[in-house]
């Protein structure tokens, strides 16, 4: 079979893992899908978020590998009031591409997030840039950004689910 | 009519719980505040040359704000004055004319009409017809380098409606020597919430304990972030309904509070930022600026926090039980890529919509709402913390949310009247 299709495979393997376990809230789980010097980055809806830099615009969230750990263990506690009692979250990933340069395997897929609980739905669509590599023969994610197509985060108020 | 019993003597300060929940008093805002009050439309900063515009709505109205060929700022209405489509569809950018879609209709950042197709169709004079032009809001008003409109033709300037809450401006200003700028990237969300729940929350220091336990655990748990110094301050009432906390805390400033996260090259670029602060404005104000933190709300609905990043966030109601947000950070324009780097981290620590901390302040906002339908008139919040503390209202208090409520509930008065 063609290189790139086993890789795509691969590659769709993992996501679908990873939004696996987003919707089963198993988050520890889905922390040890990246590299310890991992980022989970949401830029605003305001600028290219193909291309943005957290270093220069304000995003949503700019977590680096100490924060995405902070955020789960955030997530697990009774006070992070937001997610408790806790949303059901369902993530839909499709039209994966991936291309590999040098070391690092970028991917690009579609995305789209539903979090309902309470009164309410939100719907949080957009397209996911993945960077993995290989560590011991085992994809990691290095980096994951969450562009959202959408004009603006309404009528949602919060991303406090890990998209 | 919902009305605030405030009741000094006996320690009473409660509001209607109608007052968030009311189409009635939803619109008797709108033309008592929202269409009479000075509102912030944008930042110098944001509209850098000649020909610079964005377009924002600012109650209810879609407004276009520009800088004309001359570098003059204007506040238009984004409306054609010939069948009333939005002139401009675009967020933001640099041109030298708009064109309307729909009959192609051209505009100049002063908002006069350039040029219209088939004008043979026309009465001689008519281009120039003051009717024929883009509307300006009423009023536009500058205070340093930010903009407010007022839909209200007459009424006191902005100066005088800022009062005291300008010098809180004029002080965030000396953050800089070089003055200050609107960063790139907005931050625009929504709230299933009346509008004065975040008015309130803005600068509510009564609720950081419980609501925000994980964000204060977090900084704990985080190498360092947490200097020594703990959560203490005042309320200030500014005047006009405006009203600040202003407190010492233990997060990084990046003007210039120092936490060990920051490394010892931090320690280095920080003391180097106060030492220009102290010489610049002297010892008292430095430390003020630096080891101070201030979250203020501009009656009726603008919030300059100043905390350990500094945000510019603004709302207005579309529903009673619903409103939008709109949040900038406001930074330093000559800041080191390492000063905004940890700027833009701290915001997004604990700020908007992805924060540690602002999605439980939605839960609470929103919980609010909710809880309201258990309805009744004759249900009141209670907004008394502090008010008979013999040495004046703490931080943690809610002598700021009186302020901002004794003016809504005058100018609400005032136009029943």
């Amino acid at each position: 079979m063609d290189e790139n299709i086993l890789l795509r495979l691969r590659v769709e393997d993992l996501l679908y893992r990873e939004a696996d376990l987003l919707d089963l809230w198993r988050l520890e789980e889905w922390l040890a899908l990246y590299t310890d010097d991992a980022h989970y980055h949401v830029p605003p809806s305001d600028v290219d978020g193909d291309h943005a830099d957290p270093n220069t615009s304000l995003f949503y969230i700019v977590d680096d590998a100490v924060r995405m750990r902070e955020r789960v263990i955030r997530l697990s506690k009774v006070g992070a009031h937001s997610e408790h009692p806790r949303s059901k979250v369902r993530h839909l990933v499709s039209n994966v591409r991936v291309r590999r340069e040098g070391a690092t395997i970028h991917a690009r897929s579609s995305f789209a997030v539903w979090r309902a609980k309470d009164i309410t739905t939100d719907v949080f669509v957009g397209h996911y840039l993945h960077e993995l590599v290989e560590q011991d023969g085992e994809l990691k994610i290095a980096k994951k950004t969450c562009v959202l197509d959408m004009e603006a985060l309404r009528p949602h108020a919060r991303i406090s689910i890990i998209l | 009519m919902a009305r605030i019993i405030d009741d000094p003597a006996g320690g009473r300060f409660l509001v209607p719980r109608k007052a968030f929940t009311s189409r009635d008093v939803f619109e008797k805002e709108y033309a008592a505040i929202f269409d009479r009050c000075w509102l912030y439309l944008g930042h110098a900063s944001e509209l850098p040359e000649p020909g610079s515009f964005v377009t924002r709505t600012v109650a209810r109205r879609p407004m276009m704000f520009t800088r004309d060929k001359d570098g003059e700022f204007h506040a238009l209405l984004n409306a054609c004055p010939h069948r009333g489509a939005l002139v401009c569809r675009e967020r933001k950018g640099k041109s030298r004319a708009f064109m309307c879609m729909y009959h192609g209709w051209t505009f100049a950042s002063d908002g006069h009409l350039m040029t219209l197709p088939g004008s043979s169709g026309y009465p001689e004079g008519f281009k120039t017809d003051p009717q024929k032009q883009m509307v300006h809001a009423p009023r536009l008003g500058r205070f340093g380098d930010f903009f407010f409109v007022s839909f209200a033709h007459d009424g006191e300037d902005l100066a005088t409606y800022l009062a005291d809450a300008g010098d809180i401006l004029t002080l965030i200003s000396e953050h800089s020597p070089s003055g200050m700028q609107i960063v790139g990237g907005t931050q625009e969300y929504a709230m299933r919430g009346n509008w004065k729940l975040l008015s309130e929350n803005s600068f509510d220091g009564y609720h950081a304990a419980t609501n925000h336990s994980t964000y204060l655990d977090y900084l704990k748990n985080t190498n360092d972030a947490l200097g020594g110094t703990p959560l203490s301050g005042v309320a200030r009432n500014l005047g006009n309904g405006h009203a600040c906390v202003e407190y010492t805390a233990p997060w990084g400033r990046p003007i210039a509070s120092w936490v060990p996260l920051w490394g010892e090259e931090g320690k280095a670029e920080i003391a180097a930022v106060y030492a220009e602060l102290e010489t610049r404005v002297g010892p008292e104000r430095a430390d003020r600026i630096a080891h101070k933190n201030r979250n203020m709300v501009i009656f009726p609905n603008l919030v300059v926090n100043d905390i350990m990043a500094i945000t510019v966030r603004t709302f207005f109601p579309v529903e009673p039980g619903y409103m939008e947000i709109n949040a900038w950070a406001l930074a330093p324009r000559e800041e080191s890529e390492w000063r905004r780097k940890y700027r833009l981290y701290n915001f997004t620590e604990f700020l908007g919509p992805g924060g540690f901390a602002t999605p439980d302040d939605v839960e609470a906002i929103e919980k609010c709402q909710q809880g309201y339908a258990v309805g009744g008139e004759a249900l009141y919040n209670d907004i008394s913390k502090g008010m008979s503390r013999p040495e004046g209202p703490a931080f943690d208090d809610e002598e700021q949310m009186r302020c901002f409520w004794r003016e809504w509930d005058r100018r609400l008065a005032a136009a029943e009247a």
